[in-house]
């Protein structure tokens, strides 16, 4: 909405909760809504401003009037209400509803439910700048300048080549490398959101969540993480899920696991969910590459490590019945206001 | 990448699994398979192969790794081609350091026609037209080898090709008519009067026609990122250059080319009419690798036997030189340009032993190590808890938004493709205003709710990353109430209107704070929530919290958003009590929610 649209809209909303009677709202009504009132007056202006904007304003205009109006008239039945108090004295706890419950946002449940699993193994929570440099996104992850790999992750740059928002959590696992290179051993899990240069639709979106956990330590070994991701997928699906951990490429390790839960909806037979596979990717992982130890001077000699990353969006979209992603972020997410 | 059973099973001609066992042996080896399917009675398994597997872009490839897993013989399916040392030499000529290899050779006498059966249905299953023989025996290699090769009819073209990077063309146009903007960046194929072709696109102007009788044709490999550059700046995605911009074995080429050459000669009935040219510059360089054969082991945490692993590296075609015990070193084939490192054989060895074979129920043991939570994290815990038990609702808002609110001091993308993200937010306040003006859209009231998130900045060069938290209330006076007793004393809060914004970095934090984990529903609403009345007169003075439990149960959860009683009258005349309900209905329609509220109000 026009910012000057906006800051009236807010200021008529103020008055309009502070109206206390039945007269002060209709004087507020004919000051909005009148002949000569707020409203009319800002459409008589809608000459003045520019052609190539005057479509938008005439949409802001008409939704700060429905808005507005909608506000006017919850408040005269309020108003009302308080009136027909007063007139009928035997009128007693007039209005009653039940106490308004808060709610986390579906992505900060998840998050909090690994960050959990992770503490108890002690892990800390961890977490880095969103603008990164090349360096941090690309680099120190073994995916040079003109490494393929690049091409599967679109970047929004902010000062190309050297400025990006991060495309993954595998960024913040760099920097923390990087900072605590002589703090060994770490353990550490971030959740976070990451950027691709994606067009937003019911399926993509350019900004999404990502979780990571990073173990640097002496004798760190495959089954360490297959263990601990095992017991992670146990947390969030219960003991009856079922995964199987296979080698897939990712430059920042060596190897390289791929985990897949077998599909919720068709249970391995194939479907359009799994797009037939009977499986679904949930992120990937594995044995930290040794370029990434030795970019963040650590001895890949001594101390080896694994990590793992996935998306946290598919799997909350999943948990709570969401099927577009926008949901999610400034959408139309809502809760009810008095169910846990 | 298409793979049919079929046409594996020529190269494996000791495969014998089920198609359902080779999906998944495809899988957890590395080559993701989602399905396969039947297309003109061929079996067709849909694979992704990552980007440093370029060797698998082609059934060759993925024929050796499945030879390897299976322990089966692979069978070669090429063999040389032979030509007279008479015969003239081609007039070709390489100017560019991005050519690493190229093999070439003209055959003439050709009849060229519509293409067998096979080919055709060999075609269709990978996605491709048939266009004619000649043209497609040249994709039938490149999905063979995954090296693409090119055909050229001599007529059009003449023999004088030159690979260069294009100096004196401004357009091209491709097979199938595009016309594409050239610059000095594009590495091409050229005679001296035209331009014939891009390294991963054949041009119009050579095109093989059914009338060609004459042809040159090359398999080649390029410096893989210039392949790619010109692919993106192009705008121009094919199969070809999908493989190119890979890493190709160059010393794949000469089975290939032998390959293609063959089955031109036989399928066209034409003769070599030239020398083959073989321009191959600087030969690949192998890495030589330390290797202990107990590493898999150390590696995968569970007993992969020596013998296994040293059989394996001799199936994969390694070089295996022995040093001392365990210890060896180790070339890889040059096929496997992805091999380079000790960690990369280490792989190989737990792939083919089998990732399944790790067990999944030790996962780390637990450990203290120092705690490295910044406290900052340890605040926005404490915040989010603290808000939700006001009675706010958590969301989330766009880091990336439309406008600026200091054109000095924000942030801007430089590439953003979505019109509506193109700044780095500086305050929470308008993105929490969009979600209120969504929520009234969908006639959403009394909202309550709050974000924390990143607000950005810059000075200078230096960018500035700051966690803010945002809250809206639609009680200005609660709102002012929550913030002071629960966030943050500071008399400078920015309260605007219905709105405060408080940055974290000048609150205090605790040294620790451990949330709770909780789980809440949540709704996608898919339209506007619908706000109904209804009267009831009781006899008796009822609770309205028992009243609201009874309706509510009695309405159902599916639709049922909110009741609340918003009138209780006691009529003295009567001696009554009249009792006025608003009940919100989400995601229905008009009609279901009436039904549905006069049903459960028995107003009927």
């Amino acid at each position: 909405m026009d910012q000057n649209l906006e800051k009236i809209k807010l200021e008529y909303l103020s008055k309009i909760d502070a109206v206390k009677s039945a007269s002060e709202l209709e004087s507020l009504r004919i000051e909005i809504s009148g002949r000569n009132g707020k409203i009319n007056q800002l459409f008589s202006e809608i000459k003045n401003v520019p052609p190539e904007n005057r479509k938008q304003f005439g949409a802001d205009l008409n939704q700060l009037k429905t808005e507005l109006e909608q506000s006017l008239e919850i408040k005269k039945t309020t108003v009302l209400k308080d009136k027909l108090k007063i007139e009928n004295s035997k009128i007693e706890n007039s209005t009653f509803s039940l106490k308004k419950v808060g709610h986390l946002h579906p992505v900060t449940q998840t998050e909090r439910q690994l960050n959990e699993v992770f503490r108890k193994l002690g892990f800390s929570v961890y977490d880095s700048p969103e603008i990164v440099t090349d360096e941090f996104n690309f680099e120190r992850l073994n995916v040079p300048q003109d490494h393929p790999a690049r091409d599967m992750q679109d970047s929004i740059y902010i000062k190309e080549p050297e400025y990006l928002l991060r495309t993954q959590t595998s960024a913040i696992e760099a920097y923390l490398l990087s900072q605590k290179s002589k703090d060994l051993p770490i353990r550490a899990a971030f959740p976070g959101s990451v950027f691709r240069n994606e067009k937003v639709n019911r399926s993509n979106h350019f900004v999404f969540h990502q979780y990571q956990a990073v173990v640097v330590d002496k004798g760190i070994t495959m089954k360490d993480l297959i263990g601990t991701m095992d017991l992670m997928f146990k947390t969030l699906y219960g003991n009856g899920v079922v995964v199987r951990y296979r080698c897939k490429y990712y430059p920042e390790v060596e190897p390289g696991v791929g985990p897949d839960m077998q599909c919720f909806n068709c249970h391995g037979v194939g479907c359009p969910l799994c797009k037939y596979a009977g499986w679904i990717e949930m992120g990937g992982s594995g044995m930290i590459h040794p370029k990434v130890l030795q970019a963040a001077g650590i001895d890949s000699k001594i101390w080896s490590g694994f990590a793992f990353g996935m998306g946290l969006d598919r799997w909350t979209m999943a948990q709570k019945n969401i099927k577009d992603i926008r949901t999610l972020m400034g959408g139309n997410l809502a809760y009810k206001p008095n169910e846990l | 990448m298409k793979l049919i059973y079929s046409e594996l099973k020529k190269i494996l001609p000791d495969i014998n699994v089920k198609p359902q066992q080779l999906r998944d042996d495809l899988t957890m080896i590395g080559h993701f398979t989602n399905y396969f399917e039947e297309i003109d009675s061929e079996i067709v398994f849909d694979l992704d192969i990552k980007v440093n597997r370029g060797d698998c872009l082609g059934y060759y490839g993925l024929a050796k790794d499945l030879a390897v897993f299976y322990n089966i013989p692979f069978k070669n399916l090429s063999v040389e081609t032979f030509c007279k040392t008479s015969l003239p030499t081609l007039p070709i000529q390489i100017t560019t350091d991005n050519v690493k290899r190229v093999m070439s050779v003209k055959i003439s006498d050709l009849k060229n026609s519509t293409s067998p059966q096979w080919l055709k249905t060999f075609l269709k299953c990978h996605g491709s037209n048939s266009i004619n023989i000649l043209v497609d025996l040249t994709n039938y290699i490149m999905f063979l080898y995954g090296i693409p090769s090119h055909a050229f009819d001599t007529k059009k073209s003449g023999e004088n090709l030159i690979w260069e990077m294009n100096s004196k063309f401004k357009e091209f146009t491709s097979l199938d008519g595009s016309k594409l903007k050239l610059d000095n960046k594009i590495l091409m194929i050229n005679n001296p009067q035209k331009a014939l072709s891009l390294s991963f696109w054949g041009g119009e102007a050579c095109a093989i026609d059914l009338n060609t009788t004459e042809t040159i044709i090359e398999l080649a490999v390029y410096d893989r990122t210039t392949v790619r550059q010109n692919s993106r700046q192009l705008q121009a995605i094919t199969e070809a250059g999908v493989r190119l911009e890979k890493d190709i074995d160059p010393e794949l080429i000469p089975i290939a080319f032998n390959h293609l050459s063959n089955l031109i000669l036989e399928n066209c009935h034409g003769q070599i009419s030239s020398q083959i040219f073989d321009y191959y510059p600087q030969k690949i360089q192998l890495p030589q690798i330390e290797f202990n054969l107990n590493q898999p082991t150390q590696f995968a945490g569970i007993n992969i036997p020596t013998d296994f692993t040293l059989d394996c590296l001799t199936r994969l075609e390694c070089k295996i030189d022995k040093k001392t015990n365990f210890n060896y070193l180790i070339t890889p084939p040059t096929t496997r340009k992805d091999i380079t490192q000790m960690e990369d054989l280490v792989e190989e060895v737990i792939r083919f032993w089998g990732y399944n074979k790790i067990p999944t129920n030790q996962p780390l043991a637990k450990k203290d190590v120092v705690d490295i939570t910044p406290p900052e994290n340890y605040l926005i815990d404490q915040l989010k808890d603290k808000l939700v038990e006001l009675g706010y609702d958590e969301v989330l808002t766009w880091p990336l938004v439309t406008q600026a609110i200091d054109e000095d001091t924000v942030i801007k993308t430089q590439n953003s493709i979505n019109s509506e993200a193109i700044y780095l937010r500086q305050s929470l306040i308008p993105s929490l205003q969009q979600q209120l003006d969504q929520y009234s859209r969908y006639k959403l009231t009394n909202c309550q709710f709050f974000e924390i998130g990143k607000v950005f900045s810059k000075i200078g060069d230096k960018f500035i990353e700051k966690n803010a938290l945002c809250i809206y209330n639609y009680n200005v006076d609660t709102l002012r109430r929550d913030v002071l007793q629960n966030v943050s004393t500071d008399p400078n809060i920015n309260f605007i209107g219905s709105f405060a914004e408080i940055i974290l970095d000048d609150l205090p934090k605790p040294e620790k704070y451990i949330p709770q984990t909780t789980v809440n529903t949540a709704y996608e609403l898919t339209s506007q929530i619908i706000t109904l009345d209804a009267n009831i007169t009781l006899d008796n003075q009822e609770e309205p919290e028992i009243l609201i439990e009874k309706y509510s149960k009695i309405i159902g959860n599916q639709y049922l958003w909110e009741i609340v009683i918003t009138d209780i009258y006691h009529d003295a005349k009567t001696n009554k009590y009249r009792y006025t309900f608003r009940v919100s209905y989400f995601n229905t329609d008009d009609k279901t929610a009436k039904d549905l509220h006069l049903k459960s109000f028995n107003l009927k």
